[in-house]
């Protein structure tokens, strides 16, 4: 019983993870966790730069299809 | 043992696919349950996801998982980004995903629904994932680079050019396209415009909330946008009820076009945090809710499908569209089979998410898959209606005589029994005034969802609300891709005036948006307007063209990968691309002659235009209508040259492409590959994307 709790929870908390990424909710997390991991030296995004930044370049390309 | 019973598990779904097919194929005379279409489509799916994707991957493509992916050598948290397979897969599917692959089969649902199917799975199967997968793999090679600029590598400097065009061509027509669904999709119903209308200042409110209240939190106000959204739905019934506003939001087809017209200007040239980019995240739960709906409610409610699988208009005399089986039911389903855009989006954002190269057979060819089954599923809901219901709906009054009783007398002459009552009873019934002459696709795939959502939940009492939650949902992703295309089209716009005059090339330039921004609005603008005021309801016409154009692309996509593939040395599997290639080259020239030459004025542009010229020559014309018709002729004419020059580019890059395989096959040149380097990935085997420390 108490494996299937955790288990379900483990795939609730995926599920939500994968969820936020996939609608974008997560992306200034990834953002900040990338700049981590390659220790860049400029200034950080604030969130409301990197949101519109991030829309700037999205949609100066073809990504939604017929 | 355990392969054993694998082995038996995979002959187990071959052979019920393969029964499921039978069904559907050989059956005739009562009704088919539509769990026959789920079984068959499913089936094949699996078994061609199992053996051949797993062949390509293998064989051909040689997908190898030590080397490390764009995302790995570039990782900059914005483009190039590691993510969870199963994330990505539903990026890619979102992306591709469009109104193509529901109104294409409904629109060709009028040949019955056996050609569609078959061709919806075995298509994708053969054809359009075998596209989406190898140009994702090509593209991953090649650091995420676009088809364009593969195309200029691998085949010619012209071959890129020549598809750059292309792209900017079948964005005009498509948007031109779809635009024209919407229209036909709102004409006369102040319920449906009133919701679509309303998904306007929603998106705005979204937009200034994510920009200024708290930044990039799409989850939250999503949730608030589809509830509001939900609301206007049901709120449009009250706007319909009440005379006065009902006026303000009775539109005819030319209002509503000049309306989308500038609706598409507004969103390209606004900043894109204000209008577009919320409408979007509005359209992808809105979209990723109804296709999931409409899958379980197939399921729940297996409705029959009352369709014959093949119809008298395999003649090419259809009333929704004119041409034969072969070439129209291949260029009208396009998406759902196979789209040359999808290998814009193939080469676009995914290659610089992808983790592994592994991955590009489970998103490149299962999202197509997907898709595919988006596609059965709306021809399922086209064809579960009265075929004489269908028709009523999908054809233009010039063919089947106006609407009421002498439109039911000539649906029912064609062997599709119809009483004008049941018109009138179902309109009332989804709350519209009329549903006659509704062509588009749009309403009709309404209509059916509507019978299957309210099978499951509400009876008949919801139908009105089922039907114009259908109408929003299609006008809304169809909105979002009009308006996120019409953006594209003007850095493309952009991107070409820049080479003659270097300012007009800046993306950040007021004057260069908005000059930019009204160009590529009055390219579609001008077909939609043709579309809308053509007597033969404009889809007969303009759809073919869309579908010419994009499966034209998709022949681009797969010349670049043949010639990938011939310089990767894997000649002796060449035909897993070249023969979709040639397939496509043969539907799309045989479509493109027939639509410029063919000698019926309701098939050939040149023949219609004659036909009208010789009818003013006649005098059969009023005076009043000849500046009209002297209109309709020359938009006639520049139908036809629109499909010659497409026709002509390709056919210069085939040619091209061709004295380069010969080159490289005879050794006379060298073949050289313009691929990224080999780097071993550092990530660990079990890596599966940026964790963000909640799991």
């Amino acid at each position: 019983m108490k494996h299937a709790a955790m288990a379900t929870s483990r795939f609730l908390r995926r599920f939500w993870r994968g969820l936020r990424e996939w609608c974008g909710d997560a992306a200034y997390e990834t953002y900040l966790l990338s700049r981590g991991r390659h220790s860049a030296s400029c200034r950080a995004l604030t969130p409301a730069e990197f949101y519109v930044e991030q829309l700037n370049r999205r949609y100066s390309r073809p990504n939604r299809c017929c | 043992m355990k392969r054993i019973f694998g082995i038996a598990a995979w002959i187990v779904v071959a052979v019920l696919g393969a029964g499921a097919l039978g069904s559907i194929a050989l059956h005739r005379g009562e009704p088919l349950n539509a769990t026959w279409f789920v079984v068959a489509a499913v089936c094949c799916y699996l078994v061609a996801y199992r053996l051949y994707s797993a062949f390509v991957a293998a064989k051909i493509l040689a997908l190898d998982d030590t080397r490390a992916t764009p995302c790995e050598l570039h990782d900059d948290g914005r483009d190039f980004v590691p993510t969870n397979k199963w994330v990505l897969f539903g990026h890619h599917f979102a992306a591709i995903a469009g109104p193509g692959p529901l109104v294409g089969p409904t629109l060709a649902a009028q040949f019955g629904y056996l050609p569609g199917t078959l061709w919806l799975i075995a298509g994708a199967a053969f054809a359009g994932c075998v596209q989406d997968f190898v140009i994702l793999f090509c593209s991953i090679r090649r650091d995420g680079k676009s088809v364009g600029q593969m195309a200029r590598e691998e085949v010619s400097e012209r071959g890129g050019f020549i598809a750059q065009l292309a792209v900017l061509a079948i964005m005009t027509i498509l948007l031109a396209v779809i635009g024209l669904v919407v229209v036909n999709a709102l004409k006369s119903s102040p319920w449906a415009t009133f919701t679509l209308a309303m998904t306007i200042p929603i998106a705005l409110l979204l937009g200034v909330y994510l920009r200024f209240v708290r930044p990039g939190r799409v989850l939250e106000a999503s949730i608030m946008g589809v509830a509001l959204v939900l609301f206007v739905v049901v709120a449009g019934q009250w706007v319909a009820d009440s005379p006065s506003w009902s006026r303000v939001f009775t539109l005819g087809g030319v209002t509503l076009a000049f309306a989308i017209i500038a609706y598409g200007f507004t969103a390209s040239a606004l900043p894109v945090w204000l209008l577009l980019a919320p409408r979007d995240y509005l359209s992808a739960f809105i979209k990723a809710g109804a296709i999931f709906s409409l899958a379980a409610g197939i399921l729940f409610v297996r409705p029959q499908v009352l369709m014959p699988p093949l119809t008298r208009f395999v003649d090419g005399t259809g009333p929704v569209f004119a041409g034969k089986i072969f070439p129209f039911c291949f260029i009208t389903i396009a998406c759902g089979a196979i789209s040359g855009f999808h290998s814009l989006i193939s080469s676009g954002t995914t290659p610089k998410m992808i983790l592994r190269e592994s991955h590009a057979r489970f998103i490149g060819y299962g999202a197509m898959l997907l898709e595919s089954f988006v596609g059965v599923m709306a021809m399922v809901a086209a064809c579960a209606m009265p075929p004489g219901v269908y028709f009523a709906i999908n054809s233009p009054p010039s063919i089947v005589g106006g609407a009421g009783a002498s439109a039911a007398a000539t649906i029912s002459g064609w062997g599709y029994p119809l009483q004008a009552q049941t018109m009138t009873d179902l309109a009332h019934k989804v709350g519209e005034i009329t549903l006659w002459n509704r062509a588009g696709g749009a309403p009709s795939l309404a209509v059916g969802m509507a019978q299957i959502f309210s099978s499951t939940i509400g009876g008949e009492r919801l139908l009105s609300i089922w039907y114009h939650f259908a109408i929003m949902f299609e006008a809304l992703f169809i909105l979002t891709v009009l308006d996120a295309g019409t953006r594209v089209g003007r850095f493309m716009v952009q991107d070409l005036g820049g080479r003659v005059w270097k300012p007009f090339g800046r993306t950040g330039w007021m004057p260069g948006i908005l000059v930019s921004s009204a160009v590529i609005v009055a390219l579609w603008g001008y077909f939609l307007y043709q579309g809308v005021v053509d007597p033969l309801g404009g889809i007969n016409s303009l759809w073919p063209l869309f579908g010419i154009s994009n499966q034209l692309l998709a022949a681009v996509a797969l010349v670049v990968a043949t010639t990938i593939l011939m310089k990767m040395g894997r000649l002796r599997w060449i035909w897993v691309t070249l023969l979709p290639m040639a397939w496509l080259v043969t539907i799309t020239m045989t479509a493109s002659y027939q639509k410029i030459f063919d000698g019926d004025p309701r098939i050939g542009f040149l023949a219609y235009a004659k036909a009208l010229a010789a009818q003013i020559a006649a005098g059969k014309i009023p005076v009043e209508k000849i500046a009209e018709t002297q209109r309709l002729i020359f938009n006639q004419r520049l139908d036809a040259a629109v499909t010659a020059v497409l026709a002509i580019m390709i056919l210069v890059l085939i040619v091209e492409a061709a004295v380069d395989w010969y080159s490289i096959l005879s050794r006379r040149k060298e073949s050289m590959l313009h691929e990224s380097p080999y780097i071993a990935t550092r990530w660990a085997a079990n890596f599966s994307g940026v964790a963000h420390g909640d799991d």
